[in-house]
């Protein structure tokens, strides 16, 4: 496993190029995400967040370029796949399933015992929607459940795409804390969002425009965003004058 | 291992269950048109063919033609006409399908026993009646050809026994093996269910690969460690499992209620019958694997599946298509299942016949898997 100085690389992308149809989305993209820290994948729609996540993930062949997790080619060894967890940005779960039968079944997809399932019944506050059905659930609720199901296999990376995106203040709170608890077990967070106010939740920013990254602290992140949109008004005084 | 598998196998008649539409095609529509197509040929024979005559002539004779066609078994006379273009344009309105012209001077002909012909129009536009329709006014010939022959051998002094002895010397006895009364039932409810039941069938297995590829889901099941393989092996036995359940209830109602002849054991028939299912199934796999979405599958497997019944042997000979179409149509499990199923449940046929269509089956299913597997392997399902 690679350590830059005292800190443990757990996910290493170096040159991922990655093709949308004709569209090269990824255009040779290096990335690190180190162990305990949250890594936000920051851009706006169609810049190739999700594409980007689910090449990190390694579930679609790249183009090119290499990507290493825990140590491991995941071209070559897919043992990494045990430590992964994942929420999509859209709704993934089996959606045939309620509550219930879905985390039955990520249980039995990740191998992990019972007893885990009370557990992340539990910490997402999920009792009272286990025999309901997917699509009467609210955005943050179908959330909750969607990270329950990714936290079964107590996995070392998650993958989280806009999970806190347009969801109730409740849902909100309860994600937060578990996402919490579970960086400070030494765990790694990848998180993909398009919304600067939850770029405080997050140790770094990975800026994704024109297929390319750029590293930011959040601070950085927030000030380049803010000057952003303060260019927006002017040109449009600019214009009117 | 096994709770994966057990898991996904569950799952798989979860889903089923929940979705109405699918719910629908496997269950109702068999079973629908086991009802439908009992009914329909609930006669078995079709009788009672209507018909018309146009009596020219009307002597003595001519009467007592007419009235033997109407004693006739399987015709109904419906209506009487002066003309023959009266009969003409009751058969073109489809009043009548058959039409029966006695000439004028049909008696008086038949007094000088000379040759006379009697017209005897058949509607050629609907197959079922124009066969049906040829069968029974050939009867009717074949018995006034015998009265008149009696006369004339009767007016020539001979005894009636005798003249009888000199018709019928070579007596032609037709006998129908398997199905003595031609019941268009016996052959046609069968198979015809049986269709409807494969097109549902194949429906249900379009979806084996794109049914979990393409959706978000997907995204799960290839991110995980888990087996793939022992997940879509779960897929696959769970829908043989529907299969083989739907089609047994059909066999019951079929063999039980509607009494169709069933000569063979069972068993041997359900087990024929899972062979052609999990041919019939490795297509839709087959389809399902590079098919963009589950509507292109399922339109490319009806495209396969309804022709491939027409084309199967079962409403026209093998024998009687174009040699080069036959070799090509008789690789399909549908060819060798319609063929097979007559002669299973007909003839109850000795394992050497239906070995070959057997052997079909397990070598179709096993292309169709690896070209699957193939397939899969070679072309990336996207998850973005």
């Amino acid at each position: 496993m690679k350590n830059t100085g005292d800190k443990e690389v757990v996910i290493s992308i170096r040159g991922l190029v990655q093709k949308v149809g004709k569209r090269t989305v990824l255009k040779g993209v290096d990335l690190d995400l180190y162990r305990g820290e949250c890594l936000g994948v920051f851009g706006l729609r169609g810049t190739g967040k999700t594409t980007l996540l689910h090449a990190a993930l390694g579930v679609d062949r790249i183009k090119s370029g290499t990507i290493e997790i825990l140590g491991q080619n995941i071209a070559k060894n897919q043992a990494y796949k045990k430590k992964m967890g994942l929420v999509t940005q859209q709704p993934s779960l089996f959606a045939d399933l309620n509550v219930a039968e879905n985390l039955d079944l990520f249980r039995v997809i990740k191998k992990a015992p019972f007893e885990r399932l009370e557990d992340v019944i539990q910490r997402l506050q999920l009792e009272d929607y286990l025999r309901e059905t997917l699509p009467s659930l609210q955005v943050g609720v179908y959330q909750r459940v969607a990270l329950a199901c990714a936290l079964l296999n107590r996995p070392e990376i998650l993958i989280i795409d806009e999970i806190i995106r347009d969801i109730d203040l409740e849902s909100r709170s309860v994600i937060l804390q578990v996402l919490e608890a579970y960086l400070e077990e030494g765990n790694s967070c990848l998180c993909g969002f398009s919304n600067m106010e939850h770029v405080h939740y997050l140790d770094r920013v990975a800026w994704l425009d024109d297929g390319m990254v750029k590293i930011y602290s959040p601070d950085e992140a927030e000030n380049i965003w803010k000057e952003l949109n303060a260019v927006i008004p002017k040109k449009r005084g600019e214009q009117d004058a | 291992m096994l709770r994966l598998f057990y898991a996904f196998f569950r799952r798989e008649f979860t889903y089923i269950w929940r979705d109405r539409g699918l719910r629908v095609v496997l269950l109702v529509m068999p079973l629908l048109s086991l009802l439908l197509f009992g009914l329909a040929y609930r006669a078995q024979v079709l009788t009672d063919i209507p018909t018309a005559i146009a009596d020219l002539d009307r002597s003595a004779q001519s009467r007592a033609l007419a009235s033997d066609i109407k004693q006739a078994e399987n015709l109904d006379v419906v209506a009487y006409y002066n003309s023959y273009e009266e009969i003409k344009r009751a058969i073109e309105k489809g009043e009548v399908v058959v039409g029966v012209v006695i000439p004028e001077k049909f008696g008086q002909q038949q007094e000088l026993r000379r040759p006379t012909r009697v017209a005897m129009i058949i509607d050629g536009s609907n197959m079922v009646y124009a066969i049906n329709a040829s069968v029974a006014v050939l009867q009717v010939v074949r018995t006034i050809e015998v009265k008149s022959g009696v006369k004339v051998l009767l007016a020539q002094g001979e005894h009636m026994k005798d003249a009888m002895n000199a018709l019928m010397a070579v007596n032609i006895v037709d006998e129908p093996w398997f199905n003595p009364t031609i019941n268009y039932a016996f052959f046609l409810v069968l198979g015809l269910v049986l269709n409807i039941w494969q097109q549902c069938c194949t429906l249900l297995s379009a979806m084996t690969i794109i049914g979990e590829t393409g959706t978000r889901s997907w995204v799960h099941l290839k991110s995980s460690s888990r087996s793939l393989f022992i997940i879509f092996l779960a897929k696959i036995l769970a829908h043989l499992v529907i299969f083989m359940a739907t089609v047994a209830v059909l066999y019951g109602l079929c063999f039980e209620v509607l009494h169709l002849p069933l000569r063979c054991d069972f068993g041997k028939l359900m087990l024929f019958t899972m062979g052609f299912a999990v041919a019939m199934h490795s297509l839709g796999t087959l389809v399902s694997s590079f098919s963009r979405t589950a509507a292109d599958a399922s339109r490319i497997v009806m495209a396969i599946a309804v022709p491939a019944f027409v084309l199967s042997g079962f409403s026209w000979p093998l024998e009687a298509m174009p040699q080069i179409l036959a070799q090509v149509v008789k690789w399909l499990p549908q060819t060798g299942f319609f063929q097979g199923v007559i002669f299973l449940s007909m003839k109850d046929a000795s394992w050497a016949y239906m070995s070959q269509y057997y052997f079909q089956f397990l070598l179709f299913a096993l292309v169709a898997y690896a070209l699957t597997a193939v397939i899969f392997r070679l072309v990336p399902q996207k998850t973005s």
